[in-house]
């Protein structure tokens, strides 16, 4: 298999991904964007283990996949905090930031 | 090589305290006076008769005393060291003991006099100051204190010549004093620069003893000596040291009423007639000898000899004054003016001795003659009532007083025959001893000097005249003032005074007499007082030292004594005789002398306006000094206003200007800064709106610029 599709197709999952976390208003919908990146990360690291035949970047992306999981976990849990405090989970409605 | 630090380094000896209670006293004599009102005549007579008999005491009982010096230090300033020292030997015990002495019936004798002025605390307090100021001068033998004391004599002489300040003349009296004395102060503190410069030290002691090792090279005046271990060499032109003597001497000019500064005493007479005794007759006035005394071994030749004219020129012009006079107390103050003339003369001439001598002679004799004034002025003050008005101290209202106050009229004689000089009189044997070491001083020196001779000489005729003018006008002949007054039987009420009056007049009447310094002896050589003031010698350096007349043999003077004291005598005689010619009772002049008014003729006018020094002073100095005061006000308010002025106007267009840069350029500086911080502000803040999303779309694209960059 070309080592370029996958990249191209990797490039592809980080792009939707970065579309989604900056166009959805939903935070929930943000945090799915962010786990489109970072497994398009993940598959980089797994195209690119498999061109120099190491098992080094899958083992690497097993730990990373392992990592993102708890970190949707928490991600999850401010994300029901923030909703709990604000009654809305509308990124545009919860900043507190104001230039 | 002396080092400066030993010599004026503390010294204490067991009269001290003695010493401070004589200087302290009269302070507490004036606290008490000014304190306890009522009785401030009684206390301050009292604490000054104490003092009095503490300075005979001490006299006494440390006659035989080698000179002592107590020093200590005053302060510091940089490197010099101020001290104070004060000197006992028999001169500073016998003025003491003048001082004192004088002092305490003077305070004695205004008991009486001033029974009836209001002011009686304020005129015995300043009694009390002139007493203390007195005493300062003659105990301190250092430079520097001696001026002090010598100002603080000054200010008391000031505040008792304008005692009736209520009267113009006697507060216009006071400042011309006041400021003539000054002219005279002024000299003194140059005399004190000149020496301090030299010797880095006022102490007299320590100044004699670098002066004897000074020296003169190529006409320098050369001083080495230490200070703190470093070597010192004080080099001068050597004539600053003529310089020094003749600006120190300027100081007794002043005081002691000498040529030309001695318009001021005449003057001074406005002050009530104790204080003249005490102050401008006795006492103060002498000051000016004392310190000549002081300072006598520093004199140069030159200086000596400006000292001695100078004397022998005032003796001579007063005695002159003195002939034409109306006023009793202005004749008695001519006299003073005159004695102290000799005096002065005496120092000047190298006749320490005798100078000195005649000092305390001097001043019991004309204490005697003014305190005897004073009983006959107070007297007659008592006539006076609301229709009779004279002038009590004008001799033309007297006369015949001799009958209405005999025990005045014994004193006043006795101490008018020791101011002629008559032998068996104490004025006799001061003034022989001076006129003899003149005449041998006119022998060696020659030439002009004879001048002072022949003036001395001609001043001991004038005196017999005017001492008997005065006496024959105030004692002898008809009482004149019934007939100006009309009040035929006024003579009765007169009658001597009470004790405090005579009692004072008639001690000092008797320490006029010859036997009170010399016992039975004859000439000043037997007098105790004599013998207890040694002429000491001169120790400036030697080629600029007067011939001393300590050098010069018995003999010479044994030669010359007999003549001195045979012309002297007779001329004294002469003036007694024509004045008896001239204003025995119903003389020509004695009949017209009540209607006599200024005196017609160049010789009575040049000698009732005192050789009109006062116009003189008035005509050219004043004049001129009036021009130059205004010229000063005229450059002070054109020139220096004027620039004075200058500066406000030129502050204050360089404020405008100021104003202009401040405004536009430091604040535009501030609001440009202001308005840049406001407008980046502004910019910056519109991307940071609160949306994370636009901060990870921005984020991203600068990631992606970056590794743009990286790349290529």
């Amino acid at each position: 298999m070309e080592l370029d599709y996958i990249l191209l197709l990797s490039a592809l999952l980080f792009v939707i991904g970065l579309f989604v976390v900056i166009t959805r208003k939903n935070a929930i919908m943000v945090l799915i964007g962010i786990e489109l990146m970072l497994n398009a990360a993940n598959l980089n690291l797994i195209a690119f283990s498999s061109y120099d035949g190491s098992l080094q970047g899958q083992i690497f992306s097993i730990f990373l996949i392992t990592v993102a999981a708890a970190e949707a976990a928490v991600g999850l849990a401010i994300v029901v905090k923030v909703y709990n405090y604000f009654r809305t989970a509308d990124l545009d409605k919860i900043n507190e930031l104001k230039g | 090589m002396i080092e400066l630090g030993d010599i004026i380094s503390p010294q204490t000896h067991s009269l001290q305290v003695w010493l401070v209670v004589l200087l302290l006293a009269p302070i507490g004599s004036f606290l008490c006076s000014c304190l306890l009102k009522k009785s401030a005549p009684i206390i301050s007579s009292g604490v000054i008769g104490l003092t009095t008999v503490l300075s005979i005491y001490l006299a006494i009982n440390n006659w035989q005393i080698e000179p002592t010096i107590i020093k200590g230090n005053w302060f510091r300033i940089g490197n010099s060291q101020l001290t104070y020292a004060m000197m006992i030997d028999q001169l500073m015990l016998v003025m003491a003991v003048v001082v004192n002495f004088i002092s305490f019936l003077v305070h004695f004798f205004s008991i009486e006099y001033m029974k009836k002025d209001k002011r009686k605390p304020r005129y015995f307090a300043f009694l009390g100051i002139f007493t203390f100021s007195m005493m300062g001068i003659v105990l301190f033998h250092d430079l520097l204190l001696m001026f002090v004391f010598w100002e603080l004599v000054g200010l008391s002489s000031y505040l008792l010549i304008g005692f009736w300040f209520e009267k113009k003349s006697a507060s216009r009296a006071a400042n011309k004093a006041f400021i003539v004395n000054r002219i005279g102060d002024l000299g003194f503190i140059t005399g004190l620069m000149i020496l301090f410069t030299q010797f880095q030290t006022f102490d007299l002691e320590a100044v004699k003893t670098l002066m004897v090792v000074s020296e003169i090279e190529d006409g320098n005046w050369i001083s080495q000596f230490m200070i703190q271990g470093q070597e010192v060499v004080s080099s001068l032109d050597g004539r600053w040291l003529s310089a020094a003597g003749i600006a120190l001497f300027c100081g007794a000019v002043g005081k002691s009423a000498q040529f030309p500064l001695q318009i001021w005493l005449p003057d001074a007479m406005e002050g009530p007639t104790p204080v003249s005794a005490l102050i401008h007759a006795a006492t103060m006035v002498a000051a000016g000898v004392y310190l000549l005394a002081r300072i006598f071994v520093l004199l140069d030749a030159q200086a000596l000899e400006v000292v001695a004219v100078v004397g022998a020129i005032t003796a001579f012009m007063a005695a002159i004054a003195a002939l034409s006079q109306f006023d009793i107390k202005k004749v008695l103050a001519y006299s003073t003016i005159s004695q102290l003339g000799y005096m002065v003369m005496a120092m000047g001439i190298g006749a320490y001795t005798a100078g000195l001598f005649h000092l305390v002679t001097h001043a019991f004799f004309k204490a005697g003659l003014f305190l005897s004034a004073g009983i006959i002025i107070h007297q007659l003050h008592k006539l006076e009532t609301d229709d009779i008005k004279f002038d009590a101290q004008d001799m033309r209202v007297m006369g015949g007083l001799r009958k209405k106050l005999p025990i005045t009229f014994f004193a006043f004689l006795i101490c008018s025959l020791a101011l002629v000089g008559l032998p068996g009189f104490s004025g006799f044997i001061s003034k022989d001893a001076i006129l003899l070491d003149l005449a041998v001083w006119s022998d060696i020196k020659g030439g002009g000097f004879y001048i002072p001779e022949v003036l001395a000489f001609a001043t001991v005729l004038f005196t017999g005249f005017y001492t008997f003018r005065m006496i024959l006008l105030v004692f002898f002949g008809e009482f004149r003032l019934p007939g100006i007054t009309g009040a035929k039987n006024l003579g009765d009420r007169l009658k001597d005074g009470n004790l405090n009056l005579l009692l004072p007049a008639i001690i000092l009447a008797v320490l006029s007499f010859g036997f009170a310094f010399t016992g039975l002896g004859f000439s000043a050589e037997s007098s105790w007082l004599a013998h207890a003031l040694e002429t000491p010698v001169y120790i400036v350096p030697i080629s600029y030292a007067a011939q001393s007349l300590v050098d010069i043999s018995e003999q010479t003077f044994k030669d010359l004594h007999g003549l001195v004291t045979v012309v002297a005598t007779g001329l004294a005689l002469v003036g007694i005789v024509i004045a008896l010619i001239s204003y025995r009772p119903n003389a020509k002049l004695e009949q017209s002398f009540i209607e006599r008014r200024e005196p017609v003729g160049m010789f009575g006018q040049v000698s009732f306006y005192h050789w009109y020094l006062d116009a003189f002073y008035r005509k050219f100095i004043l004049k001129f000094f009036m021009l130059f005061s205004q010229a000063s006000s005229w450059f002070d308010r054109k020139v220096i206003d004027g620039i004075v002025n200058l500066i406000p106007k030129i502050t204050v267009i360089s404020a405008h200007l100021t104003k202009w840069f401040d405004r536009y350029l430091v604040d535009g500086i501030v609001n440009l800064s202001a308005n840049l911080a406001g407008r980046v502000g502004q910019a910056t803040r519109s991307i940071q709106g609160g949306n994370v999303q636009l901060y990870i779309a921005l984020s991203f694209v600068f990631v992606i610029l970056l590794m743009l960059y990286l790349v290529f």
